[in-house]
């Protein structure tokens, strides 16, 4: 059950104009997997996301997730998506916009209250319910964005930049949190900068120009670019695709 | 039924968000004060200078007493017979300084009358009438007519730099001169000879006749502005990407929307129609049901534009942009001031594009003569048709949007 793909995406190639955004991309995620998506920016991590949520149509190729080829309306309840932009409405509350997104979700009220009494307790906003969002700080509403879209439980999640202006402390309990997600077989794709956030995943994959360069456990990628530190192996890795474009 | 989860949303953003609430409750409310005030149709107070320097006299022939001369005064009748609201009257016994005051300081007019004003009138109606009998110191005399005499003519100098006011005051005047000729028993007025039967009784002023296309064009201004800026909003925003990727339809979203927006547009209209009744007592005669049914079809159909608008425009200031470069012309083409027959042919098919003129139409039918459902199945069939039409559009863009949000 857990080597289930949830994930498969085979030669994607998007292009906006001149610029090739994602250049025949094959990707595959097990059921469980903790994904961490690195490169640097503009490597193609957001298209890569919204092209397998939907949002985007390949050019060519082709993603599955679930088992649905996408863009795929049945998927669509099991999916969690933050987007990179906060997403939020700024004239509602923090609860308010948990319910609104609650009921597209088909959740029942008590369903949404419950549901967001763990959630706000996880992002540290309980005390803020009833505030409207347009008065919280730029990392406050990340963590109001997180919690929506954490919401219905969702299988697969994918999150982008998820940590962006979050303190370090309130960060390290995303991660432990994500990490018992996974242990419940929820699959979480996960982009990031940061090299402490990757060695939390449970394969990392690199991405640069579109394509994806290496894909592996932190362990593997140290081997692979015979580095001691990921710091050092993603420079190795970002150094490589440039010579290899 | 996740469209009212939808609807409420948006309403509820409304309420919250102070800016957009102006918009909604007192633009409509600026809207009538300013267009009740200034298309009341009527002119006040026009300034005009009259110069009378008319002996009042007429010298006539009689069959019976040979020549004699009866007082008559006939400027002053004239100037009795003016209209005393709308002309402000000023007198002076300068010609040359009232004659150049036209065009000045709130001058329209100068009536300059010579000192023989009522010996060339007399004398002009009984050449024109023949001879006439008329009371003289007890007798009764015949008039008979006399040569054409060259006198001074009376002079009206008036500013038409303005031809509506210019109109107007011509237009008074000439009333004002066949009343003066009446008191003279000499004159044949047309309603001498015209049985009129106006059928709203000369009771539908301009302001009347203009209020339903100018309350559908602000129908038309404030809906599409709100639905474009709210959906331009709800994209830029990212919100649109997160309803969009939850299970729920691009149908249901738009139903949402247009139920919530269709709501807005109810409150305003009736915000937009009770003002202009109780302020300006324009003419409602109809039923208001079929009045809101016109405006929710209307509004349906507008909404769709503005989601279309809303899937071009990048951010709020170019949906604003579209929106006034595509609706300030619908109300130069849709017969609200001018009809539409006096379009070049060439224009005309604009107007017949433009579901303004279908709303104005059924509008004035409901509003000014009392017409039912019967009579205005025409202007409901094309506003249904164009709303139904817009309704697909939006739920075609929403799903286009979903791709490039």
């Amino acid at each position: 059950m857990a080597s289930e793909e949830v994930i498969r995406a085979q030669g994607l190639r998007k292009r906006f104009g001149r610029l090739t955004a994602l250049d025949g991309l094959d990707l595959a995620v097990a059921q469980g997997q903790l994904y961490g998506l690195a490169g640097p920016n503009g490597a193609g991590k957001t298209t890569l996301i919204r092209t397998l949520c939907g949002l985007l149509r390949p050019d060519e190729g082709e993603a599955h997730l679930l088992g649905w080829r996408m863009p795929s309306t049945r998927v669509l309840s099991q999916l969690g998506y933050m987007p990179q932009d906060y997403a939020v409405y700024d004239d509602l509350s923090v609860l308010q916009n948990l319910e609104f997104f609650g009921e597209l979700y088909d959740l029942r009220r008590a369903q949404v209250r419950e549901r967001a009494n763990e959630l706000l307790e996880l992002v540290e906003l309980t005390d803020r319910s009833a505030q409207r969002v347009a008065t919280l700080s730029g990392g406050m509403r990340r963590r109001v964005s997180l919690a929506i879209s954490l919401l219905h439980k969702p299988r697969l999640a994918f999150l982008d930049e998820p940590t962006a202006g979050v303190d370090p402390k309130l960060r390290r309990s995303f991660w432990d949190y994500f990490n018992r997600l996974a242990e419940q077989d929820v699959t979480l794709v996960v982009t990031t900068h940061l090299v402490d956030e990757a060695l939390r995943c449970h394969v990392v994959g690199f991405l640069n120009a579109g394509r994806l360069l290496t894909q592996g456990t932190p362990d593997e990628i140290l081997a692979e670019t015979g580095m001691s530190n990921l710091d050092d192996a993603f420079i190795a890795l970002q150094e490589r695709g440039e010579e290899g474009r | 039924m996740k469209s009212f989860a939808v609807m409420r949303n948006v309403l509820r953003r409304i309420v919250r968000d102070v800016r957009t609430l102006v918009l909604i409750v007192i633009l409509p409310l600026f809207f009538v004060l300013l267009y009740g005030n200034s298309f009341s149709g009527s002119y006040k107070d026009l300034t005009i200078v009259v110069v009378n320097q008319d002996n009042g006299l007429a010298s006539v022939r009689t069959s019976e007493v040979g020549r004699i001369t009866l007082t008559v005064d006939l400027a002053k009748k004239f100037v009795a017979a003016l209209d005393p609201q709308m002309f402000n009257i000023v007198v002076s016994s300068n010609p040359e300084e009232a004659t150049a005051s036209v065009g000045e300081s709130g001058v329209w007019a100068a009536l300059v009358f010579p000192k023989s004003f009522s010996n060339a009138v007399v004398n002009a109606a009984v050449r024109a009438g023949g001879e006439r009998k008329v009371d003289y110191e007890g007798n009764t005399v015949t008039l008979l007519p006399s040569d054409a005499a060259d006198g001074p003519k009376t002079t009206l100098t008036i500013d038409d730099a303005n031809p509506l006011a210019a109109g107007t005051i011509r237009a008074a005047l000439e009333t004002a001169f066949s009343q003066m000729l009446a008191t003279q028993q000499s004159s044949l007025t047309p309603e001498g000879l015209l049985d009129v039967h106006a059928l709203y009784g000369g009771k539908i002023s301009i302001l009347d006749f203009t209020a339903p296309g100018v309350i559908g064009f602000a129908m038309t201004l404030i809906t599409v502005l709100l639905t474009a800026m709210s959906v331009v909003r709800e994209r830029t925003s990212g919100t649109l990407t997160r309803i969009l990727i939850a299970p729920i339809s691009a149908w249901e979203v738009t139903a949402g929307y247009t139920l919530a927006f269709s709501l807005i547009a109810i409150f305003q209209a009736a915000e937009l129609f009770l003002a202009s009744t109780l302020l300006f007592h324009i003419r409602f005669a109809g039923n208001p049901g079929l009045v809101a049914l016109i405006i929710v079809l209307f509004t349906i159909g507008l909404q769709g534009i503005a989601t279309l608008i809303s899937t071009i425009a990048k951010n709020e200031a170019q949906a604003m942009q579209f929106v006034l470069f595509l609706l300030i012309p619908s109300i130069m083409i849709s017969g609200v001031f001018w009809p539409i027959e006096t379009m070049p042919p060439a224009i005309r098919p604009l107007s017949y594009i433009s579901p303004l003129t279908y709303a104005n139409s059924g509008l004035r039918k409901v509003m000014l003569a009392g017409r039912g459902i019967g009579d205005i199945s025409f202007e409901l069939t094309v506003l249904g048709a164009f709303a139904l039409v817009m309704l697909l559009l939006s739920v075609l863009s929403m799903r286009r949007q979903a791709y490039t949000a």
